[in-house]
């Protein structure tokens, strides 16, 4: 590695980092502002979600979807194509596995055949879903944005009639599915955390996804394509075929997630809205800019500043929705090419400067 | 089963309102080169300053041009995040329709205590109706054309000013040779950030004024995520007609038929209403699928003959 690239590696961490600062000081901002007692919520909006063993549990189980969802979202950003079926999909993977689940509910087969059955339906109803906008992509040309997002307002509709029509519980006084047998209701780990055992999924899949992105060619393959599309096709590769297999990978992915928090989070199917899941994703993959090894940090990151939030919301009547626009800020920074340029650019220049410098002064001697 | 047909085609010209804004808004930025799905966003805001300033200021003019200000915001700072912070147009969106969609419920809750409506909090303002004399009286005729929104009058004729400010005048020139060729455009000593900018800024008035429509005309309250979809869907309008303004209201008026025919079967029939809901989204995926073969088809024959020309010669 040269000056110039270790330089460039060091200031992209920097820029992350100073681009969270500056978000996370505008969320402090903004509760210094509207909140009648700032010095408590500002206390307990860093310090709160470490205040009980549970808590720290809810940022773990927190970030257990956000990690999955962070692959998902690699894929899709690794070759460049804002898909954003994601959203969708984490819902509707949901609802198919509670109503096949249900379904076989009177078939009593242990979780063992149970449980890999699941996620089969999971990766099905990802790989079915995103092969929608995908393959819209790859022949028509169509943009891939707008059909996801449309496609995520159907998805949604979709759910809720099949949750309506398909497997309502008309016993129970709110909009819910029936209940999912046991054997698909995935239990707690690690006592008083009370940390779900999709930690174990979640981590399963970020190996998967490191391996798949740097020890396989197909890894090697989308990356030159997110990173130089135009390269990729002039060497022989099919940029259009590589884009279209890394949109499935992700929908699958999507699918998983989905599953995962269904299983381990409710008994119940009963969302009519998607769960900001997909966008949250796209939040970690961009923090941990495509690299599927960071994307749990990423994805712990974003869950503290949720649970920070909720925390604050309880104990001082802060609404949730304030971190959301604190997304959107990160996002924005951490993107922005030009953020801290400058800097980068005087550093570089700097660098060559000086060794220019003790060249000459050799070249003395 | 019989259904109001009338009042059917007299809900889509209202209903297609916000969506003729929206794709005017849209294809002022496409024109410039730039693709903008933050109009989204920008509507949604906007819809929120219209109720925000009208109540405050106790005029419905006052929350109309209280809707443009915060159109023109939004643009600008989406236009700075892209144009001036070199991030990814795309990306940019998205993270701004994301704080859109939070940021106005967030706002909503500070001004009224609400998370899902100001309907019980802010007085209602209405844009007012207008009824042509004459025109009013002719049977069906009168009661499709008169007795709209001022909105959406408006819309009409801002149709027209759009299309005579991108063809008949010196800004709108500079706009499409940015859009045409970014290069060329800056190598005769247009400013292609500025041009950038304009777009945005024409971009940001008529998306103030498609959320002016939603939350003055169509209903008299803010209401959570009240855009759904059709900052999308009149991007998708401008699309189908290669960003030409006639065309582009043309699919717009489409789209709020749609729109009008989901209300109608919703309102008149037993149907399931969540299929009924997908209906301008599943729309909207079957327009974008045709118009994209009919331009890849378009570009095939155009490679066919020049293949032929090159045999030729």
């Amino acid at each position: 590695m040269n000056k110039t690239q270790k330089i460039e590696s060091v200031m992209e961490v920097v820029r992350i980092l100073v681009g969270l600062l500056i978000a996370y000081g505008v969320a402090l901002l903004t509760l210094l502002l509207i909140s009648d007692e700032p010095g408590f919520i500002i206390q307990q909006f860093i310090i709160g979600p470490f205040s009980s063993a549970r808590r720290i549990g809810s940022i773990v189980n927190l970030a257990i979807p956000f990690t999955i969802c962070g692959l998902s979202m690699c894929f899709m950003y690794a070759v460049n194509k804002f898909n954003l079926i994601g959203e969708g999909i984490f819902m509707f993977s949901a609802c198919m596995v509670t109503l096949v689940s249900v379904n076989m509910a009177n078939m009593n087969l242990p979780s063992v055949v149970m449980v890999p059955l699941m996620y089969i339906v999971a990766i099905l109803t990802g790989v079915v879903f995103a092969f929608i906008p995908a393959i819209m992509d790859r022949k028509f040309n169509a943009n891939v944005v707008v059909v996801s997002l449309m496609l995520n307002s159907v998805i949604a509709y979709l759910a809720t009639w099949v949750m309506r029509y398909l497997m309502l519980d008309s016993t129970i006084a709110y909009l819910g599915s029936k209940e999912i047998p046991e054997s698909v209701q995935l239990p707690s780990i690690l006592g008083s955390f009370r940390i779900q055992s999709g930690l174990i999924v979640a981590i399963i899949c970020v190996v998967l996804v490191s391996l798949l992105f740097y020890k396989t060619t197909f890894g090697w393959k989308m990356r030159i394509v997110g990173a130089n599309p135009r390269f990729a096709t002039a060497v022989g590769m099919s940029a259009l075929g590589v884009s279209f297999a890394a949109q499935l990978a992700g929908g699958a992915f999507a699918g998983i997630a989905g599953a995962t928090e269904m299983m381990c989070n409710y008994t119940r199917f009963q969302w009519t809205v998607t769960t900001q899941h997909g966008f949250d994703g796209l939040l970690v993959a961009v923090l941990a800019k495509k690299n599927p090894v960071l994307v749990p940090i990423g994805a712990l990151f974003l869950a503290y500043i949720r649970i920070g939030a909720d925390v604050v919301n309880t104990s001082g009547d802060i609404p949730t929705e304030f971190v959301t626009v604190i997304q959107g800020i990160i996002i924005l920074l951490v993107a922005a090419e030009s953020f801290l340029s400058g800097t980068k650019n005087k550093l570089i220049f700097k660098a060559a400067e000086k060794e220019e410098k003790e060249k000459q002064a050799k070249a003395a001697a | 089963m019989s259904i109001d047909w009338v009042a059917f085609i007299a809900e889509g010209i209202k209903m297609a309102t916000p969506l003729v804004f929206a794709a005017l808004a849209a294809l002022i930025t496409r024109q410039a080169g730039m693709f903008n799905m933050g109009i989204e966003g920008m509507i949604l805001c906007s819809a929120l300053g219209a109720v925000v300033f009208a109540h405050y200021g106790n005029s419905v003019w006052i929350g109309l041009l209280g809707a443009i200000v915060i159109g023109l915001v939004t643009g600008m700072i989406i236009a700075f995040s892209s144009l001036t912070g070199k991030t990814d147009l795309y990306l940019t969106c998205i993270a701004f329709n994301l704080m859109a969609t939070g940021g106005t419920v967030f706002v909503m809750y500070l001004l009224t205590g609400e998370k899902s409506t100001t309907s019980g909090a802010f007085r209602a303002y209405a844009v007012p109706t207008i009824d042509i004399p004459l025109i009013k009286d002719i049977p069906v005729l009168g009661r499709i054309i008169s007795g709209q929104s001022l909105l959406t009058y408006l819309a009409v004729l801002s149709v027209f000013l759009v299309w005579f400010l991108l063809k008949k005048t010196r800004i709108g020139l500079r706009i499409r040779a940015v859009g045409e060729n970014p290069k060329a455009a800056e190598s005769v000593g247009i400013s292609v950030p500025k041009i950038g900018y304009i777009s945005f800024a024409f971009c940001g008035v008529f998306a103030g004024l498609s959320g002016a429509f939603l939350s003055m005309s169509w209903v008299q309250f803010f209401m959570k995520n009240m855009a759904n979809g059709r900052g999308y869907i009149g991007l998708s309008a401008q699309n189908m007609a290669n960003g030409e303004p006639v065309g582009s209201a043309l699919a717009a008026l489409l789209f709020g038929f749609t729109d009008s025919l989901s209300i109608t079967l919703k309102n008149q029939t037993k149907f399931p209403t969540e299929f009924l809901n997908m209906i301008p989204y599943l729309a909207t995926i079957f327009a974008i699928i045709i118009t994209s073969m009919i331009a890849i088809n378009k570009k095939r024959k155009i490679e066919k003959g020049m293949a032929k020309g090159k045999e030729k010669a």
